[in-house]
């Protein structure tokens, strides 16, 4: 039965994961009208209201553009470091900084909660398995008050832009005022269902009740959403201006300046990403509860709630590299000068900080699979091969970390003879990182088949040819990949180089995609070969979820920091100058300690969120305080 | 309680393992500090280069080709180099300059350091020069551009070119700056700006190069002294040459302020 | 659960001998069975994660956990095991106050110096008293490789005459980095064979570094230890252009380009 759940969990997620794949492509429908709307309710001339708002997709958005025309825009400030604020003692761009990130940690940990708990209560109502329903509740409970920080950071992120950099604010706020106004009015909006969504979970219960329940978590995902893409059009805008000419007026609409180019690829890389996120956060909540719990029940409780959190942080994982390549793809479209400053320039070693980061995650991810399989004595047969597993990630982690400028002794150059490392340097450069990062996927997907056929033996008839199928599937598809980043990326001009990576994500998601499908029927009905034990867990695996959570927030950091700093000393890309004295691109020594101070404060007040929900189930009866009133 | 410990000890571990991963196990880059300013990199230019620029803004936006020609408005300065030694030495110095380069500085900016016998303002005995300082008024050269006209007319006279090409950079493209200033409040402040009275006998100063305007209001309208400012070349006065007037204020003035010029000048009778 | 099998050789050993095997093996492959060294720094990276992965898998089973964490408990805590303790436990701080000691002594060895060796070129630089944009400059004979392959052949080879006249005295006749001065520079030579150079690139990043030379390095990029003279000097727009097509043409690489063909 619970496998069952588990299978149809995997399918659930993984097609929920598309979908938003597909979420943002259909986006410009649901933003086109809201922006005409918001354009027409600011302008000062009515007539220009667009008559049907919602009919088309772009045709309202360029009928309200002669609407946004009656505001005139000024040009972008020329500003000193006179023209910025400051207080004494105060760095005014770590202030902004730190607040705008934490702001940006609460905000991907409250948009991705209600994604999954949307599909986990959809799969409780779906196989009326309870525990579902209570996980979903809890996993809610836990994050309530993670809104309101969420809410209080933003806050105080507006308040310090317009106290540190009112210039800016008051620039962008220009331009982006009809969404700021309409933002305003969809965090009430978020509000709202919250609370209801929160308060009446249990009142919300049975039959159509249930549904009612359900649609509100999809209202409040559209909200969240919603939301969150609003907050990366201002953003993308200062990455990617629209909409402008040299001087920085603005001569567009709303929905112009929203839609800039780099908007989608932003919206769909945080989607997925923040549904990993919110996995690992939820999953080290998890694991702190099965630390401290007393009784085998609860541990039993949480250490199925710590796999459910970690199952969904790889699946959303698993997209996410291509979610960043397609980004970085877009950017260099966007601007080759940002590109190459982002891949060649001084930007070149965060992505190896980046690759250690990833790293760790994936072998976080993969060691809790592991550890996983002590829950039942059937998965003993598979120990053995995990070494294979582990030696193929470690190899291809090791590729895909390795730079592409070595950092060389005087000694070690002279031996070289430069350098350039003949065989090292091969492994330097894209293609083979590429290929790498697609055997880390495959790899870790073949980890997690390890563990749910573990305790299993299937009996439909067709087994054997099933296994050797998935078996030839795994086999053509890393041969596959190996010939595409192999010969397209050393023996093809750069065109080719670039345009392999897309069939290898494409081998491995069908490697993904078909293999679960014949497992779906191949364990039909399979057979337990031992008793599960939930709560046989050793205490280190609990570990690899700290770390998984801590690896994602300092990487969350970090690469806020790239997309932010690539624009080196603009405040908006070549449009508006950062005159302030903080104007300098900070190396990436500092830049650490900004995101590892970012991060113990992040964590310091989750754990406080954490422990909010648990003081509200506790009653203490302070005898003998209270007046005894007589009946 | 000892387990949140454990969990926040390594947590810190784990943070503090990135943390010095990225201070201690990467090389420590700094980037590079954002350029000066946008438009023109100086750091990128060879002396060369600077040279052409110092001529173009010579030719261009200096005016200085205007008297500085055959036509003996004001000396030649084709062997300045030279010269400027020799004129350090010479009695009538009231500089301080103790270099050509620096002789070349002060001329530019203070030109009544020293002035070449006979192209003194009229009255003033070779005391006083007719031109204006480079660095204000409607030339308004920056650090960067009197250097490079400094390195020019070192270059062009056949001496060494001792100019260093500064670091700081040009201000952005004109016109961006020049729009937003307000218009001039009077006709005085007007003449000041464009530097009227460099050519002309006008509001109180006292040049010789073209017409005297102290009673032009007496004999022209206001059409003829518009046409005279926007195109000086449609109508020269008798004893005059063509082409010396610049063909510039069109762009330079408001309309506000080419007005109160005109009002003002139809004003001046007696 | 089973009872700890018989080993020949106990966990703790295996482990530490896969880690040192793996780390001479790395020293083996590299520097004896390729002859181009592993980088220090990149081999102390590489076992790191290696040493992860190992642990990982040594651990992941509460047996191998407890097998592994046996020996060093009881060296802690058995009375039978005092002197092999004593001797450890002397060992131990000894050789992290070697380590220490030893990395923080001082030495003749000049500091570890890093050279980006593609710096992010600036959008617009100027040569021969022009301003280029680099990002839509292109070799205006390319075109001819299609066009007119016959005129082609001919420019590549007038770009071979440039190469051999003026840049195999350092880059070698064989473009390999190693003409008859390479030995004296260093770095030495950019070796234009390697996939990891001219074939990652776009002709009109090779055209500002080839004008500019060293001195063109932007300051990222320091410290320019580069001996690259500014050939706008010595060599003509035209000469240029050709010679980055012999470049290409004799190493039979392909210039970077974001249009496909």
């Amino acid at each position: 039965m619970l496998t069952r759940n588990m299978k149809i969990t995997c399918g659930a997620f993984l097609l929920a994961v598309f979908a938003m794949f597909m979420q943002p492509a259909l986006m410009p429908a649901a933003n086109a009208s809201e922006a005409a709307a918001t354009a027409s309710s600011v302008a000062s001339a009515p007539a220009a209201m667009p008559a049907p708002a919602a009919s088309a997709a772009a045709a309202p958005a360029t009928a309200a553009a002669p609407a946004a025309h009656a505001v005139t825009y000024p040009p972008a400030p020329k500003l000193t470091a006179a023209d910025y604020p400051t207080i004494p003692g105060v760095n005014s761009r770590v202030a902004v900084w730190l607040v705008a990130q934490l702001h940006l940690w609460f905000g991907a940990f409250v948009v991705a909660v209600p994604m999954f708990v949307f599909i986990i209560e959809a799969i409780g109502m779906a196989t009326r398995d309870e525990r579902y329903d209570n996980m979903a509740y809890e996993f809610i409970k836990v994050s309530i008050t993670a809104y309101s920080l969420t809410a209080i950071l933003g806050g105080l992120l507006s308040f310090c832009l317009i106290l540190f950099y009112p210039d800016l604010f008051k620039y962008m706020a220009l331009i982006f005022k009809g969404s700021m106004w309409a933002y305003a009015l969809l965090f009430f909006a978020e509000s709202a269902v919250l609370y209801i969504y929160y308060y009446g979970w249990h009142w919300l219960q049975g039959g159509n009740k249930k549904w009612v329940h359900l649609t509100l978590g999809l209202l409040l995902n559209a909200v969240g959403c919603l939301l969150m893409f609003l907050a990366n059009a201002w953003t993308t805008f200062m990455m990617s201006p629209a909409a402008v000419d040299a001087a920085g007026v603005f001569n567009g609409d709303t929905w112009a300046a929203i839609h800039n180019f780099l908007w989608n690829p932003i919206n769909i890389h945080r989607v997925v990403a923040n549904v990993a996120y919110g996995g690992s956060i939820v999953g080290a909540y998890a694991a702190f509860k099965f630390l401290s719990a007393q009784k085998k029940e609860e541990r039993a409780h949480y250490d199925w709630m710590g796999y459910n959190a970690n199952f969904i942080a790889i699946a959303a994982l698993l997209p996410l590299p291509f979610a960043g390549y397609y980004l970085t793809a877009e950017l260099y479209a966007y601007s080759q000068q940002m590109g190459i400053t982002l891949m060649g320039g001084v930007f070149a070693w965060i992505f190896i900080i980046q690759a250690v980061l990833i790293g760790a995650l994936f072998l976080s991810a993969n060691y809790y699979l592991w550890c996983g399989m002590g829950r039942s004595e059937g998965a003993y047969r598979y120990n053995p091969r995990i070494k294979y597993i582990a030696i193929v990630l470690v190899v291809a982690f090791l590729v895909w970390f390795t730079p592409h400028t070595l950092v060389l002794t005087n000694s070690e150059l002279k031996d070289l003879g430069g350098p350039y490392h003949k065989y090292l340097g091969v492994l330097g450069i894209m293609p083979a990182k590429n290929t790498a990062v697609n055997y880390l996927l495959v790899f870790t997907f073949l980890s997690f088949m390890f563990y749910r056929r573990a305790n299993k033996v299937a009996t439909v008839s067709w087994a054997a040819a099933g296994n050797a199928a998935q078996i030839a599937l795994f086999t053509a598809g890393l041969i596959n990949i190996t010939i595409l980043g192999v010969y397209h990326g050393y023996f093809t001009n750069t065109v080719y180089k670039v345009a392999a990576s897309i069939p290898q994500v494409l081998t491995t998601l069908v490697i993904i995609i078909v293999s679960t499908i014949i497992d779906a029927f191949m364990y039909k009905g399979a057979k337990d070969v031992a008793p599960l034990h939930w709560g046989r867990m050793p205490p280190r695996s609990q570990y690899a979820l700290f770390l998984l959570a801590v690896s994602f927030t300092w990487l969350m950091g970090l690469m806020g920091y790239v997309r932010s700093g690539i624009r080196q000393h603009w405040h908006i890309s070549n449009i508006f100058r950062d005159g302030s004295p903080d104007a300098f691109t900070p190396g990436l020594g500092y830049v650490a300690n900004i995101v590892s101070i970012g991060t113990i404060m992040f964590m310091a007040m989750v754990i406080f969120v954490f422990w909010l929900s648990t003081i509200s189930g506790k009653h203490v009866v302070a005898k003998g305080y209270w007046k005894e009133q007589q009946a | 309680m000892t387990n949140f410990l454990k969990v926040a000890f390594f947590s810190l571990l784990v943070i503090s393992g990135f943390w010095g991963f990225s201070n201690f196990g990467i090389p420590q880059i700094k980037p590079a500090d954002p350029p000066v300013e946008e438009k023109v990199d100086l750091g990128a230019m060879t002396m060369d280069q600077f040279i052409a620029l110092g001529k173009k803004n010579f030719d261009g936006k200096g005016t200085c080709t205007l008297c500085h020609n055959a036509l003996g408005r004001a000396p030649m300065l084709d062997k300045i180099g030279a010269v400027a030694a020799e004129r350090m030495k010479d009695a009538r110095y009231k500089g301080a300059a103790k270099t050509v380069e620096e002789y070349l500085m002060e001329s530019l900016v203070k030109p009544s350091a020293f002035v070449v016998a006979g192209f003194g303002k009229s009255g003033t005995n070779d005391t006083e020069s007719p031109m204006p300082d480079v660095t204000g008024g409607s030339i308004g050269f920056n650090e960067a551009e009197t250097k490079a006209v400094i390195a020019y007319l070192q270059d062009s006279s056949g001496s060494e070119v001792t100019v260093e090409i500064p670091k700081m950079a040009p201000p952005p493209a004109e016109g961006a700056a020049k729009a937003e200033e307000a218009p001039l409040k009077t006709a005085e402040e007007v003449i000041a700006r464009h530097g009227c009275g460099g050519c002309h006998k006008i509001a109180g100063q006292t040049g010789e190069m073209g017409p005297d305007l102290t009673r032009i209001g007496a004999t022209r309208n206001k059409e003829y002294l518009r046409q005279a400012i926007l195109d000086p070349d449609a109508v020269i006065a008798k004893g005059f040459t063509a082409g010396m007037m610049p063909k510039i204020y069109g762009e330079q003035m408001k309309a506000k302020e080419l007005e109160m010029l005109v009002n003002y000048m139809a004003g001046s009778k007696k | 659960m089973s009872a700890t099998p018989k080993r020949m050789i106990p966990r703790l050993l295996q482990m530490a001998l896969v880690i040192v095997g793996v780390y001479f093996g790395f020293i083996l492959f590299f520097d004896v069975l390729l002859g181009q060294l592993i980088p220090k720094s990149l081999l102390t990276m590489y076992m790191v994660f290696v040493v992860a992965g190992v642990v990982m898998v040594f651990t992941f089973t509460e047996q191998g956990a407890q097998e592994l964490a046996g020996p060093i408990k009881a060296l802690v805590e058995d009375p039978s095991k005092k002197m092999m303790r004593n001797v450890v436990f002397v060992i131990v701080p000894l050789l992290a106050g070697y380590y220490t000691y030893s990395s923080m002594l001082l030495s003749f060895e000049a500091p570890v110096e890093l050279r980006t060796i593609h710096p992010a070129p600036p959008n617009k630089f100027k040569a021969y008293g022009k301003s280029y944009n680099l990002t839509t400059l292109e070799n205006p004979y390319r075109k001819f490789e299609k066009e007119d392959p016959a005129k082609f052949k001919e420019l590549v080879k007038e770009g071979g005459d440039v190469y051999i006249r003026n840049c195999q005295y350092c880059h070698g006749d064989k473009l390999d980095g190693k003409g008859p001065y390479a030995s004296g520079l260093n770095p030495t030579p950019l070796n234009f064979q390697d996939v990891g150079t001219i074939a990652q690139l776009q002709e009109s990043f090779l055209f500002w570094r080839i004008a500019t030379g060293g001195p063109g390095l932007p300051a990222e990029a320091a410290p320019w230890i580069s001996s690259m003279p500014v050939w706008q000097d010595f060599l003509t727009e035209d000469e240029i252009w050709k010679v980055i097509l012999f470049l290409y043409n004799y190493t039979g690489r392909q210039p970077r380009s974001w249009a496909h063909e």
